[in-house]
């Protein structure tokens, strides 16, 4: 027991002292770097997130600000959107418009659940005459699935031809044939209603306009013998007669200038609508009326 | 003028009802205005038709004058006959129809003499482009019957003529006949349809019943929507909504919304096997068919019909031999097994 008394007086109380103590450090050497590292690494937690928190805390400030300074210019941005609402309402009206005005093209037509519903409108020397229409519906096969088409048009006979195969013709063909069968019902319409003084009888009519018997005379005064006139249309696609027979009772009936007459009736009637037949029929009487007095 | 003419001419302003006698006889034109007037229309009927008969007399008036005002007073009152309607067809292939009004009816009457010389033909105008035809027939020996005539409308170049009923089926073939030949067709049939309403039958055969089409310039609603009250008190609940709107959809798309042609009854012989879900009844397994006729009356049928569903007495959709009525131009139905 020499070196304990050799190194201190303490002896070996001291001794143990100093090894404890050596001991104590040792293990606080130890410890205290998880320690520091952990406090540092909260450390270093906080301030990431409080200058997270700085951050956020601008950016809220910043919409903020942004939102006071557009809603300063609320009102110009709400009348903007009125202003787009009417130009869309105005678009609106006019596409309705457009659609409504397709039928002046003679065919138009409308979508509908089952199909379509197509819109012919007649006319005749630029006058808009009656509509008429057809609804199909779109399966296999084509159908009609009611129509407005007087019984009278060929309508079965058409659709039989071209409506499952060429459905344009079917359109086309149908158009023909009512413009045609429009036109000629507004001539003889016209005559009996316009041109009643020049008809020395009724006008014998049928369903189709398609033959047309009538007595007439080229003055209303009536000094001359009537004309009587009979007019086919063999064509029911044409508002001209293919067939005109015009023939003179009067007692002078072998005179050449009735038989001149007669001819040029003839073919007034071939080539001209009815009203403007009776038309220059007036003007040829006022001309001669002219003639008369000077 | 001829006693029996002047009776058949009191016979006939006998039946015309006060209300209506200065139209008609306006619209017969055969008295004129001035005379007209020199008559008191307040007397009782009998000295009034007294005194219009004076006034026949005097003016002369004819069988034919009487027979156009039985033919007014018929336009006039349509629904007390029953009417028929015959479907007449031509070759295929054929001309353009030329219908000279005059040449049909010339036509017509010279094959009813041709015939029988004991007839009356009367024509009248209608429209712009139809004519009434009174027939009263006659025998070989016997003058023709005016209180029993049978009167046709026939609209030109149309396929179809009505015909009102007729007791004396014998003289039919000899009708229709005239009716083909006079208007340029080969074949003519009896359609199963009959009706008092002429303009319903009409409406029917020339396919004019449903007239609503969808344009862009109606701003027609599509659909007729349900009546039920949105604005009813919140806490009344509808039971069986869905299937109620189902059952208007179905109506609707069955029937339109279109009035409906006027019938007054349909009427299904059956001669097919009885069917039962249960064995040994009385009817069952019987090799014969069962034969009943089924007819179902209303003043206005296909409006009834209509309204079955939507009252809950049927299930919609409705059987297709009630649905098919307008569409097949027929109210007259056999039924037999296939």
């Amino acid at each position: 027991m020499e070196w304990a008394n050799d190194k201190s007086k303490g002896g070996v109380l001291a001794h143990l002292e100093r090894l404890e103590t050596q001991m104590s450090r040792s293990c606080k050497n130890l410890e205290d770097p998880p320690r520091e590292t952990a406090e540092s690494d909260l450390g270093t937690k906080i301030h990431k997130l409080r200058c997270l928190r700085d951050k956020l805390r601008a950016e809220v400030k910043q919409r903020q600000a942004r939102i006071k300074a557009s809603t300063a210019n609320a009102e110009p941005d709400q009348t903007l959107e009125i202003s787009e609402q009417e130009a869309v309402g105005g678009k609106e009206e006019n596409m309705k418009a457009i659609l409504q005005a397709y039928r002046f093209t003679g065919l138009s037509g409308k979508r509908t659940s089952r199909g379509v519903c197509v819109c012919i409108s007649t006319a005749f020397e630029g006058n808009l005459l009656d509509s008429y229409f057809v609804d199909l519906v779109i399966q296999k096969p084509l159908r009609i699935h009611h129509h407005s088409v007087p019984v009278f048009i060929p309508l079965e006979e058409i659709s039989a031809k071209y409506l499952q195969t060429n459905i344009q013709h079917f359109l086309f063909c149908l158009c023909e044939y009512l413009n045609a069968y429009a036109g000629r019902k507004y001539q003889a319409d016209q005559l009996q209603r316009d041109f009643a003084a020049f008809l020395a009888g009724p006008l014998q009519r049928n369903s189709l306009c398609n033959l047309l018997s009538f007595t007439y005379k080229v003055e209303p005064q009536g000094r001359s013998f009537p004309f009587c006139a009979r007019l086919l249309y063999k064509d029911l696609t044409t508002t001209l007669p293919t067939d005109v027979t015009i023939t003179y009772q009067g007692t002078d009936a072998s005179s050449t200038s009735w038989e001149e007459q007669r001819a040029s009736h003839e073919n007034l009637f071939f080539t001209k609508p009815l009203y403007q037949v009776f038309t220059s029929f007036a003007r040829n009487g006022e001309r001669l009326d002219m003639s008369l007095v000077s | 003028m001829d006693e029996t003419v002047a009776e058949f001419i009191k016979r006939t302003i006998l039946k015309i009802p006060m209300t209506e006698m200065m139209t008609i006889l306006k619209a017969w034109d055969f008295l004129p205005e001035n005379q007209l007037q020199t008559v008191n229309f307040r007397q009782r009927k009998e000295s009034l038709v007294q005194d219009l008969v004076l006034l026949c007399e005097s003016k002369r008036a004819s069988l034919r004058d009487a027979a156009l005002l039985d033919i007014i007073y018929t336009q006039f009152h349509q629904h007390q006959k029953v009417w028929d309607v015959f479907q007449m067809s031509k070759e295929p292939g054929e001309d353009v129809d030329l219908f000279d009004m005059e040449r049909f009816k010339s036509s017509f009457e010279k094959i009813l003499r041709r015939a029988l010389k004991n007839v009356t033909v009367s024509f009248r105008d209608a429209e712009e482009n139809a004519v009434w035809i009174r027939i009263a027939w006659g025998t070989q020996y016997r003058k023709p019957n005016q209180y029993k005539p049978v009167y046709v409308v026939y609209y030109s170049q149309t396929p179809y003529a009505f015909t009102s009923f007729c007791h004396l089926k014998s003289n039919t073939p000899l009708l229709s006949q005239a009716l083909t030949v006079a208007s340029n067709h080969h074949k003519i049939v009896k359609m199963d349809l009959r009706s008092r309403y002429l303009d319903s039958l009409k409406a029917i055969v020339f396919k004019q019943y449903n007239q609503k089409f969808e344009t862009h310039n109606s701003t027609m609603p599509l659909q007729e929507t349900l009546e039920l009250d949105m604005h009813m008190d919140s806490r009344i609940i509808h039971e069986n909504k869905i299937e109620k709107e189902r059952v208007q959809r179905v109506t609707q798309e069955t029937f339109g919304d279109y009035p409906q042609p006027r019938l007054e009854f349909a009427q299904y012989k059956l001669e097919t096997k009885f069917r039962s879900d249960f064995h040994g009844g009385i009817l069952a397994e019987r090799k014969e068919p069962l034969r009943c006729l089924i007819k179902f009356s209303s003043p206005h049928l296909l409006e009834a019909l209509k309204s079955l569903a939507p009252a809950g007495i049927a299930d919609a959709p409705l059987s297709p031999l009630l649905t098919c009525i307008p569409n097949k131009g027929m109210n007259y139905f056999k039924i037999r097994d296939k």
